[in-house]
This record gives C-alpha cells, sequence and structure tokens, in this order.
C-alpha cells in the first residue's frame, strides 16, 4: 500500500519535474516541452487507475497553488484560461492511455504503449482541449480544432517517445511496467 | 583540487570540462576553448560525476560505451571496435551486455569511467569519483585512474587522496586560498578543517 | 518548492479559505451571466482596483500573471472583428482576463495550508467511500519533496549526456530518470512503513 502511494506521488513528481527541465529536444531537434510525455507514462507505465490517481494529484496540487504546470505555471486562474481543458483533461488521459495499455497486453510494450499514449494523450487529451477551447473562446469546435493543429506533430513525437520510453523501461526492469503483471 | 562542500569546486569541474560558461575569461584545455568549442572540448575533457546513477544513460554497458563514440562522428565499425578493445584494456569484455543495474556502485562507477576513457580524452576531470565506495574499490578504481594515459584533476574534500598528485589546489568560497606540492597543501588544508570542525559549524544555513 | 501565494499579505490572507473559494465560485458564474460590454469592463476594472490595493508589487505581479492571456485575446479580438461582432468579441476577451485575474487572485491570497483545509474537509465525508485521507496528505508531501529532486536527477543526466554528446539531450535521458523515480519510491515506501505505515488514523 505505502509503494502504491509512494510510485503514484513519484509520477506526479515526475510529470512536474518534466515541465521543470528545460526544454528537451526529444526528435529531429524540435524542442518540445516533456510534461504531457509524463501524463501518458502515468497511463503506460502506473496503469488505468494508478496512472489517473496520479494525474489527478497533479491537477489537484496546481489547483491548490503550486507551480507546477512547466513555465513554473499554476493556482487556480489554469483553470479559467482557455487552455484549461488540456489540464482537466489530463487525469482522463492517463486513465485511457492505461486502460488501451492494459487492452494490448498481446502486442509488444512499445507498439501498445505508443498506441494507448495516442489514444489517451492526443485522441481524449485533445478532445477534453478542444472543447475547452471552444466554450472559452465562444467559437464552434471545428475552429478551436484549427487553433490547435500546430502542436499535433509534436504531440505525435511525444506519443511515440512514450512508447520507446516504456519499451526501454520494460527491457531494464520488467517489473516495474504495472501495466503490464 | 580541495575544498569543503559548497566551496566552488563542483562548479569548476564544470567550468573545466566547459559544461559551464565561465562569467569573464576563457578556459583553455589542451588549447581547446571548452567552452565554445564543444566538439573540440569533447575530444580533450572527460568528467567522471560523483554518481554513478546520475550519469548512465543506457541500461547495457555496451550502449554506454558506444553512446560518447558515436555521439563524435564514428561510423558503427569503428564504435564497436573501440568499445571492444575499451573493455578488453579493463578484463571485462564479459561485461558487454550486462545490464546496468545488475551492477554494483563501483562497477557502474567503473562502467562510467570505461566510457570516458574509450573517448581517449587528454584530461579526465573526477567529481569526487569515490564517495560511497569502500576502500577496496576505491582503490582499484584509483589504480585504473593511474594507469590512464589522460591528465587528471581530481576534485575532493578528502586530503589522503591527493597525495600523489603533482600539485594541488585549495579552493575556499570560489576563490584559491593556497596552491603548490600536494603534500603540502593538503597538510594546511586538513589543520584549517580540523580547526573549523572543532567549533560548531552546523549552525548556520548557507544563504 | 515555493507556492504561489503572494509573500505580500493583504487582508485576504486572513480571510478562510473556503469562503474565497465560494466566492469566486459565485463570481464566476455571475461574470457568465453579464452581457453589457459597458457593465462587463466595470467589473474589470474593479477586479484590477482590487489587485492595486495592496500596493504596486502586487500589482505588478498580477498583471504580469496575466500576461501569457494575450494571444488567447488577440484571437478573440481579431475573429470577433473579422466577423463583425466586434463588442462580443471584447465582452468575451474582458470576461476571461477578469475570471481568470479573479481566480489568481484567490490563489495569491491563500495558503497551501489553508487550501488543504478546504481538501480535508471537503473529503472528510467521502472517507466512508474508503478514501485514505492520511494517505493522500503524505502524498501531496512526498510530491512537493520529490519534485526538485527528480529535477535536479534529470538536470545532472542532462548534464552527463552534455558531456560527451554535442546535441541536446534527446528522450533516452527520461529512461533513467524513471528508473531513479521508482527506485526513490521504493525507499520512500519502506522509510514510511518503517515509521507506522498509512493506515488512516484520524480520530473519530
Amino acid at each position: 500500500m505505502e509503494r502504491n502511494v509512494a510510485q503514484i506521488a513519484v509520477f506526479t513528481a515526475l510529470i512536474a519535474a518534466l515541465g521543470l527541465i528545460p526544454q528537451l529536444t526529444l526528435a529531429f531537434g524540435v524542442p518540445i516541452t516533456a510534461q504531457s510525455l509524463g501524463v501518458m507514462l502515468c497511463g503506460t507505465v502506473l496503469g488505468a487507475r494508478r496512472g489517473a490517481i496520479a494525474a489527478l494529484l497533479f491537477v489537484g496540487l496546481v489547483a491548490i497553488g503550486l507551480p507546477l504546470l512547466s513555465g513554473g505555471r499554476g493556482g487556480l486562474g489554469q483553470f479559467m484560461v482557455p487552455t484549461s481543458g488540456f489540464l482537466i483533461g489530463f487525469p482522463v488521459a492517463a486513465f485511457v492511455t492505461g486502460l488501451v495499455m492494459e487492452r494490448l497486453r498481446g502486442l509488444p510494450v512499445g507498439w501498445a504503449a505508443g498506441i494507448a499514449a495516442g489514444i489517451g494523450g492526443i485522441v481524449v487529451l485533445y478532445a477534453f482541449g478542444i472543447s475547452g477551447l471552444a466554450i472559452a473562446l465562444d467559437r464552434p469546435v471545428t475552429e478551436a480544432a484549427l487553433l490547435v493543429t500546430a502542436f499535433l506533430p509534436g504531440d505525435g513525437i511525444k506519443a511515440v517517445l512514450a512508447g520507446l520510453v516504456t519499451a526501454a523501461l520494460y527491457r531494464a526492469r520488467p517489473l516495474s511496467v504495472m501495466s503490464r503483471p | 583540487m580541495l575544498g569543503r562542500n559548497g566551496s566552488g569546486k563542483s562548479t569548476l569541474a564544470r567550468v573545466i570540462a566547459g559544461l559551464q560558461k565561465p562569467d569573464s575569461g576563457r578556459v583553455r584545455i589542451a588549447g581547446v576553448d571548452v567552452a565554445r568549442d564543444r566538439r573540440g572540448a569533447l575530444e580533450a575533457v572527460g568528467i567522471l560525476f560523483q554518481n554513478p546513477d546520475h550519469q548512465i544513460i543506457f541500461p547495457t554497458v555496451r550502449e554506454e560505451l558506444a553512446f560518447g563514440l558515436s555521439q563524435s562522428g564514428l561510423t558503427k565499425p569503428q564504435v564497436a571496435q573501440r568499445v571492444a578493445r575499451t573493455l578488453a584494456h579493463f578484463g571485462k569484455t564479459d561485461w558487454a551486455d550486462a545490464a546496468v543495474h545488475q551492477l554494483s556502485q563501483g562497477q557502474r562507477q567503473l562502467v562510467c569511467l570505461m566510457a570516458i576513457l574509450a573517448m581517449q580524452p587528454e584530461v579526465i576531470v573526477l567529481d569526487e569519483p569515490f564517495a560511497g565506495l569502500d576502500i577496496p574499490t576505491a582503490m582499484h578504481l584509483t589504480r585504473v585512474l593511474d594507469a590512464a594515459e589522460a591528465a587528471l584533476v581530481h576534485i575532493t574534500h578528502d586530503p589522503r587522496t591527493v597525495m600523489g598528485y603533482d600539485h594541488a589546489l585549495w579552493i575556499e568560497a570560489g576563490a584559491v586560498v593556497e596552491q603548490g606540492a600536494a603534500p603540502q597543501v593538503a597538510q594546511a588544508y586538513e589543520a584549517a578543517m580540523r580547526e573549523v570542525g572543532a567549533r560548531d559549524d552546523l549552525a548556520d544555513i548557507a544563504g | 518548492m515555493i507556492s504561489l501565494t503572494s509573500p505580500v499579505r493583504t487582508r485576504a490572507h486572513g480571510w478562510p479559505a473556503g469562503v474565497k473559494l465560494a466566492g469566486l465560485c459565485l463570481a464566476s458564474v455571475a461574470l457568465f451571466a453579464v452581457t453589457d460590454v459597458w457593465l462587463m469592463a466595470t467589473v474589470a476594472g474593479a477586479v484590477l482596483l482590487l489587485y492595486a490595493l495592496p500596493g504596486r508589487v502586487f500589482l505588478r505581479y498580477g498583471v504580469r500573471r496575466l500576461w501569457p492571456l494575450w494571444p488567447f485575446v488577440a484571437v478573440i479580438v481579431l475573429w470577433h472583428l473579422a466577423t463583425g461582432a466586434a463588442q462580443d468579441g471584447l465582452l468575451i476577451a474582458l470576461r476571461m482576463i477578469a475570471a481568470v485575474a479573479l481566480a489568481n487572485l484567490v490563489t495569491m491570497t491563500t495558503t497551501l495550508e489553508a487550501m488543504m483545509g478546504v481538501v480535508r474537509g471537503l473529503l472528510r465525508p467521502l472517507r466512508r467511500f474508503g478514501i485514505n485521507l492520511r494517505a493522500m496528505e503524505l502524498a501531496v508531501a512526498m510530491v512537493i519533496r520529490f519534485t526538485p529532486v527528480l529535477a535536479q536527477k534529470g538536470a545532472a543526466l542532462s548534464l552527463a549526456w552534455r558531456a560527451r554528446a554535442r546535441r541536446r539531450p534527446g528522450w533516452r535521458v527520461v529512461v533513467p530518470l524513471l528508473v531513479l523515480a521508482l527506485d526513490d519510491a521504493d525507499h520512500v515506501a519502506e522509510a514510511l512503513r518503517a515509521r507506522g505505515g498509512l493506515r488512516d488514523v484520524e480520530g473519530k
């Protein structure tokens, strides 16, 4: 039980830490913030339930005033900005990522994780984010979707990386990938 | 380089390795401006940090040794050859496919050292590399370092480890307090540290 | 890790967090009921006044935290100008700024402790459903403890990368960080168990 709570807390800290590390050049020289990669990893490594709790803890801590979002942002104001949909979607994204990961146990870890991260970390997360944008900017969903297309390639790369990182972790420490008992 | 924790010696280590730009002035190692010419710096200086867990990036020994080499532009066959040669030099050819997390602390530190030596730098900076290692392991690594062809810059807070060195500097609060022959500087440093230790030192929080 | 509470003390710092949060909810709902641009402009001005009351430092900090909204303001205004609904655009932009400003105000005048108190109060009735409050409090403490530690380890790994490669750190640097994080979790779990564990011991 203590191990569960500690692992959840450490993954929450990881999401925050990935936002603090100066932009990693993750691929093709494109500098992107690694924070949403952390959310994807919550799902691929911890599984649906624990991953969602870790992401929910992250959102809760941002709400009570900790500067955990990349760039040191935080506080209740983050729930009023047009991009708040993405933040609110973190726990759901982690949950779906974990769910898909658990369902795809027939596939090799890297592929399962990459697909799970794509479905949870992009499709679901963007659904929340775009809805939030549409409401905040008072525009139809299609126009809001247009606004975020620029970020899709970067996040697409992140989903692939989630697959690679999870696969590498599985090779190094198979027991630590909870979604694959 | 002798100094207390917080004296600035780790910062100096990073500046020598070119990982941190000096506020003013230039640092040249083997003729290379290490902060500006990173490519040349990689061939001139290697740096070994205190904690191997904060240095080793790859899960197997072979991949860890190959990393710096493939980054410096060698072809894959050349990299493989260099890795094999380095492992053989240390008699650790059977470590090639070993998983890093199954190695002990001392063994991991050796992997870090091999990864640096594979790049054949002219100077190796050692940032307190023996912290947490037991005596036999520290002795073993010291022998390995002595046999290396590079010039060694050893950062430490322990005066006993500097005895075999040609020159020693005593760093305090970012400045050089004394420098000269190692035994003399070590003696002066130790005397001063013992005097500080006799007083209540932990009372002040830094800053 | 520093929280976002402002060191500049205001009278609001002393008000109960629950009251402030409830007030924020009401105010946010009320904001969405305002349909007149001039009324909204007045409201926004009033919010700005609230920021100005505790002094220049507070005001400057507050305005700085609103600055990242400018791309959204631009998008809103331009879009609505293009469709001939400039007044609507202004209304929406002002509303957004006012809502964010009010929420930030609550964050700036409420300590972490006070917020945790509200969370505790809200979650207490849920204990019958299995929510372990002590575990939650310790989890919060652990996150605050570990975020800077992991950030430092990430920085150390990035440094070790840069010591051997010219390109900036790639994705591979995340893997050993993950391993270190999981190891830290194991160590803390062990320490917790040695000191009593996570049984929910909040007195009945």
